[in-house]
């Protein structure tokens, strides 16, 4: 009887051991899974690289104040129109730099360049040539820097209140980004001396959404850009976190211009494609609402010089 | 299998708890290996992925400015990010390599591998001979076009062996906490199996029949000191191993009322809160207190079945207890020595191992019908025992549990040959009165033309010649008239035993009376009577005309059975125990056969031929015999001691029992009882 009773127990126990044995094997056979199937490759049949050589033809930049991929975006459109419509081999380069977008145009490596007045005057003192100027979506054929701090900083009420404060620019070739802030603090008074520091944006490109992302991260209590960055900037950072602290007055807008040398036959082709862009015509109006504008007309050296003045009074010659 | 049933309980714990723990980890370490390797491979796979899609979005300045040592070293930066990462290279929108990590050369084959479609990245798993690579192709599109793409090789194969030596360490640590699990048992086993010992331990002195135990501890505090009831009288009170809440007719008044069904609600009791330990103990307590209240109980059953063992040996009366197989579970000692067994021999044998074949069918067949029917019986039979045949009263009742099934039958068996004989004895004198009355009447009614019929014939012979045919006619009609004139008379004295003289008489004196008349004429017939009385018996009260017809209706009955003559023994003696005068009147003829034994003393019975004897001489000896208290019993063949010398048959004795004192009938002997019916 006793035997019998232990043997019964045991029974149970074992068959309770042989189901989780059973559970653990089936867990087991569910883990597995079938290997993903495998491409047989030769790593041992080497040969060296070569480089296709350049494209050569109308070489096209704009000045690097967005990073590169927004310069190619805004620009792209507008390139291709004009190989098409010039029939010319007409490509975008990218240079880093504003200084090496100037190096470049002096250099005859960029032959149509789309650049701020205040580089244009810089370009033209190295024979570059404008012949057509922008007139933005907004209407306006000016357009002006913003001075911008964080909304929360409320150490910076007015525009007097910047003095003494950190300043970071786009560059020192920025006419929005930096020039007619420099201007519109000289009229109240507050010199480049009367700031605890200026610092200018790092490159290459992007170094107008650079100025907005390091005031918004505190790193300098104020900081200066064209007008209309914050748009591009919108998807990006919460708009309401920026506050814009004062406006300059308005300048000439950004123009094109030839490089010293440059084949006028080709300027006038590129000039008159650029004027023949019709923002009635859907195929025109996307171009130029790509690069953010609202026609292409026109332009004499003479249309700068409110911007060759104000480089006069801060003595930048 | 067997083995494992045979070790201790203490093993099969620690084995049970370690193969379960085992097969739990086996059951979790496995699925979650295999998913954790599949999670690490597939996560590796999207590191992968972040990597290519993050280089080819680096990549788009690059791109566009074809700046090429940017693009290397981006590249080779990306090599720097892991030692799983096994390549990176930069295809143009052409399917030019702009910057790649290979030393000494590209590999062709891999340009083309894999190949992303449209604007969407794709992975392909390759085989390199030595290491699986994952291939990770993006595209690198910028303002929807696509300038190039960006290849990352990842190997897979590293990340599996990451893989394996996690699952490794897994194992490892899988296996430590396995001994630990095994070390951890054996201590809780231990624990355990030590307290559930100590239960066996006990367990096993009550086996022995050992049940004053104390199996529960001593406590710090008893409930009396707890309680400060001081209420002596209580049962809990001074018994420091025994709880309380195991007890019943406890006398705290802060005691919860029992349940319905006798149970204690102590949950909220403080001395069930303070004292009351875990199941084991409580198991521990329990047994105690059972084997206390089993000692009382085996005590007072002890008690109880030696009442009951008393009653039933004491009864005369045959009693046994038979379960529905027939095996007896239960005799008394009457019924032991009827049988002349032990109890001991006969307790679980069946009634046909106990008695002859002729007997125990029917025993049985009794059995299976009151086990059928549920109805008991009773009936009185004749068994024939080693005492002889002796009646029996028997009542067999089937005995039934609470729930009215019959468990066996109980069987009583009473003596009543006694009764039996008493009852035979009163049969026959009532059929004796009753002949007796017929007899009178039919010789008072046949006497007188009889004496008509005899007084003529003799008449008659006066009147006819001497010597003539007639008058021997009318002889041998007035010596058959006489022979009818003494039935009449034997008759006439059958019915009127009552009328006896009884007066204080000698016996031999009686014996050699009619042992004197007889012998002339028996010696005549070559029959010789040896007379051998006792000396000094004791005056008797008797009818001594009656008894003088016994004797003589003994002697011509011993006669009559020896009709080529012999020897007649006639013996009186005193057996003064029973206070009885024994008369035995002997002889060597051809004896009584066993089936007339019964018969012999019934009126006109008779082995003798026709004329030869009336049949009412030992009757009439019977009743007269018993008139006087006694009794009269035939033995034949008769014992070697008393049968004549010479005798030429077996021979029959006739014993004649007279008591001393008529009024105090003495009892007759059982030996010589068992052959006189």
């Amino acid at each position: 009887m006793r035997l019998a009773l232990r043997a019964t127990a045991f029974h149970f126990a074992w068959a309770g051991l042989t189901r989780l044995t059973l559970c653990a094997l089936l867990l087991f056979c569910a883990a597995c899974g079938e290997d993903e199937p495998a491409r047989r490759v030769d790593m041992s049949k080497r040969q060296e690289t070569a480089l296709p050589t350049p494209a050569s033809g109308i070489t096209y930049a704009y000045l690097p104040q967005y990073s590169h991929t927004t310069s190619y975006a805004r620009h792209h459109l507008l390139v291709e129109y004009l190989a098409k419509a010039t029939g010319l081999p007409i490509r975008q380069v990218f240079p880093d730099t504003f200084d090496e977008h100037v190096k470049m145009v002096a250099q005859g490596q960029i032959d149509i360049s789309f650049t701020n007045p205040f580089v244009y005057i810089k370009l033209a003192q190295h024979g570059a040539r404008g012949f057509a100027r922008t007139i933005r979506s907004s209407g306006r054929g000016e357009f002006r820097c913003e001075i911008i701090c964080r909304s929360d900083n409320r150490a910076l009420k007015t525009p007097e209140d910047c003095r003494g404060k950190r300043w970071i620019a786009v560059d020192p070739l920025s006419a929005g980004g930096y020039l007619f802030a420099l201007g519109y603090f000289h009229d109240l008074g507050i010199h480049k001396q009367d700031f605890a520091e200026i610092t200018f944006a790092p490159g290459p490109g992007g170094k107008q959404e650079n100025v907005v992302l390091a005031v918004l991260a505190g790193k300098y209590d104020f900081g200066t850009i064209r007008e209309g960055t914050l748009d591009v900037l919108k998807d990006r950072i919460d708009p309401t976190q920026i506050r814009v602290l004062a406006r300059t007055k308005a300048y000439p807008e950004w123009l094109f211009a030839a490089r010293k040398g440059l084949d006028e036959r080709v300027v006038e082709k590129v000039s008159r494609a650029m004027f023949a862009l019709d923002p009635a015509n859907p195929e025109h109006a996307a171009i130029l609402k790509a690069a953010g504008l609202a026609r292409i007309i026109p332009a004499k050296d003479q249309d700068c010089d409110p911007v060759r003045e104000l480089i006069r009074k801060l003595e930048l010659d | 299998m067997r083995i494992l049933t045979k070790l201790k309980f203490q093993t099969k714990i620690g084995f049970g708890i370690f193969l379960i723990v085992a097969a739990v980890a086996l059951m979790t370490a496995i699925p979650v290996s295999r998913m954790v390797s599949r999670a690490i491979i597939a996560e590796s796979r999207n590191r992968g992925l972040v990597l290519a899609e993050n280089l080819s979005l680096r990549l788009a300045d690059a791109m566009l400015t074809m700046d090429l040592l940017r693009m290397k070293i981006m590249v080779d930066e990306l090599k720097t990010v892991g030692q799983d990462i096994a390549y990176a290279f930069v295809l143009d929108d052409g399917g030019n390599v702009l910057a790649h990590t290979f030393q000494k050369g590209f590999p062709t084959e891999l340009k083309t591998i894999n190949t992303a479609q449209g604007q969407t990245a794709h992975v392909q798993l390759l085989d390199t001979g030595v290491d699986k690579i994952y291939d990770f192709a993006v595209p690198v599109v910028i303002s929807g076009r696509r300038f190039g793409t960006a290849r990352v090789g990842l190997s897979r194969s590293r990340a599996e062996a990451e893989v394996n030596h996690l699952l490794l360490t897994f194992a490892g640590l899988s296996a430590a906490a396995l001994a630990a699990a095994l070390v951890l048992s054996s201590i809780f086993t231990r624990r355990v199996t030590r307290r559930i010992n100590v239960l066996k331990q006990y367990a096993q002195e009550v086996v022995r029949g050992n049940l004053d135990i104390e199996t529960a501890s001593t406590l710090e505090r008893n409930c009396w000191e707890i309680m400060t009831c001081g209420r002596t009288e209580c049962p809990a009170y001074g018994k420091p191993r025994h709880r309380c809440w195991h007890m019943q007719g406890t006398l705290c008044p802060d005691c919860a009322p029992v349940d319905s069904q006798g149970r204690k609600s102590c949950a909220r009791c403080p001395v069930f809160r303070e004292n009351a330990g875990d199941e084991i103990q409580d198991l521990a307590e329990t047994f105690g207190i059972m084997a206390m209240t089993l000692k009382k109980q085996i005590t007072a059953l002890g008690q109880q079945e030696q009442l009951m063992r008393t009653i039933l040996d004491a009864t005369p009366d045959l009693v046994c207890l038979l379960n529905a197989d027939g095996a007896l579970l239960a005799v008394n000692r009457a019924f032991a020595a009827y049988l002349g067994r032990s109890e001991a021999d006969i307790v679980g044998k069946t009634e046909a191992d106990l008695f002859p074949p002729e007997e125990a069918a029917p025993r049985q067949a009794r059995n299976l019908a009151i086990l059928d029917s549920g109805q008991g019986g009773q009936a009185e039979a004749s068994v024939a025992t080693s005492q002889g045949r002796r009646w029996f009263h028997q009542v067999d009742v089937p005995v039934r549990d609470t729930a009215g099934r019959i468990l066996g039958i109980l069987k009583t068996a009473r003596d009543i040959t006694e009764v039996k004989s008493i009852e035979d004895t009163l049969l026959q004198a009532q059929k004796m009165e009753s002949l007796g009355k017929l007899a009178g009447g039919v010789a008072h009614e046949i006497n007188t033309p009889l004496s008509i019929i005899l007084g003529y014939a003799q008449m008659l012979q006066d009147d006819v010649p001497s010597g003539g045919q007639v008058q021997e006619d009318l002889r041998i009609i007035e010596r058959q008239a006489k022979v009818c004139r003494k039935i009449v008379a034997d008759l006439l004295g059958f019915s009127r035993q009552h009328e006896s003289s009884m007066g204080e008489m000698d016996l031999n004196a009686s014996v050699l009376e009619v042992a004197s008349l007889m012998r002339h004429t028996f010696s005549l017939e070559k029959i010789g009577l040896e007379l051998n009385l006792a000396e000094g018996l004791p005056a008797i009260i008797g009818d001594r005309e009656k008894l003088n017809q016994v004797w003589m209706n003994l002697l011509n009955n011993a006669r009559d059975a020896m009709p080529g003559g012999g020897t007649i023994c006639v013996s009186t003696r005193l057996r003064e125990p029973e206070g009885l005068l024994v008369v035995s009147v002997a002889d060597g003829g051809t004896g009584i056969k066993p089936e007339h034994l019964d018969e012999i003393f019934d009126p006109f019975f008779s082995t003798k031929g026709v004329g030869a004897g009336t049949g009412l001489g030992l009757s009439v000896s019977f009743g007269i015999v018993q008139n006087h208290g006694g009794t009269i019993e035939a033995e034949s063949p008769a014992p070697e001691d008393m049968r004549p010398a010479g005798a030429a048959g077996p021979g029959t004795v006739f014993h004649v029992f007279l008591p001393l004192q008529p009024q105090a009938k003495a009892l007759p002997d059982p030996a010589a009882q068992a052959t006189s019916t």
